[in-house]
């Protein structure tokens, strides 16, 4: 059997609808990517946990494409930083959110979402968030 | 505790080739222009270089491929390559390797071909995984990101990004190398293409053709060759990261650390600094490496660029050739932060001379805002 490594581990938590970060017995942070050790203690064998899901927007930033004849592609792509709850940054999306509408401080929830590419972690406005 | 690097060694050389567009050339055709230039200047020949610094986007082992191309075979080579900020970096190491005594003529240099060869580009092997799965576009993504939260934070604006633009437009009007000369004003900035919000097109660096090369000796050396000796003063360099969301902070680069151990083994402080090149691959770089490096508290870097305070005829001269905004951006740029530096040290910077300074700070940044190395450089006055 081969043996599931953090990348591994946290895509297959990711294939089955679940958002989990690894946890440090060590120091008690979360951590994001996924390691073998604790970036912040060094300690070894970190465990997986659920996170909330819940964060907000650090920063944002918007490429505008040039039009391409052909596709569908939106003109603009937003990507922005998530702060999780827990701590860890991570880059991402806010796919039901026009790009002029997304605020750095805006309170966003995670979800898996299905790509081409596979499944990825998106985030959406927080239930009650302004 | 690092004492003894301090005036270790000089600069004695600098060259350039191939700047802007050098259609038909490699990236070791130009780079071995820029050495030859480098080495003229020094009144050295290939066969005194001994110790070879390289670093490219191009090649996994780019010193052998430089000494073969050269014909030399030093007897010291180091091809660290954290970005752009190698070059500063290698002027480190290189002091140190010469007071320890590895080489007596350390050659650094780069070139690189982006221009000419658009469209052949490479992307970087390591790109992180946890990013690109979003498609960000590097390395611009990392410096939007910083540029917006800069914003939020602290009330930056376009129009103080902007300044920095039209700065370096100021400078390079007066240098006859530079690629972008045309007068460019905070209208045009804000009026160019949006690229990635925040940043228009006149936010970018130049995509542009171009090589470098510097020759460094110990300093009883470098006072019997051809030019006045351009000393190292003092060197650091920081990094936290490879990736831009894995950076504790987007508004704080790891330069307040390199900055500091430069500071610290040159004895002196920004108060001293007489002129700055700061590796403006984006114009929020040049506003967070001034805070970062002491020239105003945390925030106020947007406030400090207004009215023209960075560009010729202001109280702080930076980047002056023209910078990676409007000079020369090889996808690189940290070596023309030295090879400026000691230009204008020197007093041969020609319409664009600044007044008889006797110190300069070199700030090269690598990957996405991921690697910081600062260097100070002056004068035999400054020893």
């Amino acid at each position: 059997m081969t043996a599931v490594g953090p990348d591994a581990a946290f895509r297959l938590n990711v294939a089955e609808g679940r958002l989990w970060l690894q946890h440090c017995a060590g120091c008690g942070s979360h951590i994001f990517y996924p390691r073998v050790l604790c970036p912040h203690c060094g300690a070894a064998d970190p465990q997986w946990v659920p996170a909330s899901g819940r964060g907000v927007v650090y920063s944002r930033a918007v490429l505008h494409r040039k039009p391409k004849p052909g596709t569908d592609l939106p003109d603009t792509h937003a990507i922005v930083l998530v702060d999780l709850e827990e701590g860890p940054r991570l880059m991402s999306r806010l796919p039901g959110v026009a790009a002029d509408d997304i605020r750095i401080g805006m309170a966003v929830q995670g979800r898996i979402e299905q790509t081409e590419g596979g499944p990825i972690v998106v985030f959406d406005p927080a239930e009650g968030a302004v | 505790m690092s004492i003894g690097l301090r005036g270790g060694a000089a600069i004695v050389g600098v060259g350039t080739a191939g700047l802007g567009e050098a259609a038909g050339f490699s990236t070791m055709d130009i780079q071995a222009l820029a050495v030859r230039e480098a080495l003229d200047d020094a009144g050295l020949s290939l066969r005194d270089v001994d110790g070879l610094y390289c670093a490219n986007m191009s090649h996994v082992f780019p010193a052998l491929t430089t000494l073969e191309y050269l014909g030399i075979r030093p007897r010291w080579i180091d091809s660290t390559n954290v970005g752009g900020s190698s070059f500063l970096v290698h002027a480190l190491s290189a002091t140190m390797a010469l007071q320890a005594g590895l080489c007596d003529v350390a050659l650094i240099c780069f070139g690189a071909t982006l221009r000419s060869s658009a469209g052949r580009m490479v992307p970087a092997a390591e790109q992180p995984i946890y990013e690109t799965p979003h498609q960000p576009r590097y390395p611009m993504i990392a410096y939007a990101l910083a540029a917006a939260r800069h914003m939020a934070e602290f009330g930056t604006t376009r129009a103080q990004l902007a300044e920095v633009a039209v700065a370096a437009r100021g400078w390079a009007a007066m240098n006859p190398d530079a690629f972008e000369r045309d007068p460019l004003s905070i209208e045009d900035v804000l009026g160019a293409r949006m690229v990635m919000d925040p940043l228009t097109l006149r936010d970018c660096c130049l995509l542009t053709d171009g090589a470098g090369a510097v020759v460094m000796t110990r300093p009883e050396r470098a006072r019997e060759l051809r030019k006045p000796p351009v000393y190292f003063l003092g060197g650091g360099a920081a990094s936290s990261n490879r990736a831009v969301s894995q950076m504790p902070d987007l508004t704080v680069s790891a330069t307040v650390e390199s900055g500091a151990r430069a500071y610290d083994m040159a004895g002196l402080g920004p108060q001293d600094m007489d002129l700055l090149q700061l590796y403006d691959a984006f114009t929020i770089n040049v506003i967070l490496f001034l805070e970062d490096l002491g020239f105003c508290p945390k925030g106020d870097g947007g406030r400090f660029v207004e009215g023209g305070r960075i560009g010729p005829g202001g109280d702080v001269p930076v980047n002056t050739n023209g910078g990676g905004l409007s000079f020369t951006h090889p996808g690189m740029y940290g070596i023309f932060t030295l090879i400026e530096a000691a230009r204008q040290l020197r007093g041969e910077a020609g319409a664009r001379q600044v007044d008889a300074p006797a110190t300069a700070l070199c700030h090269g940044n690598g990957g996405t805002l991921s690697h910081q190395a600062t260097v100070i450089l002056g004068t035999g006055d400054t020893l």
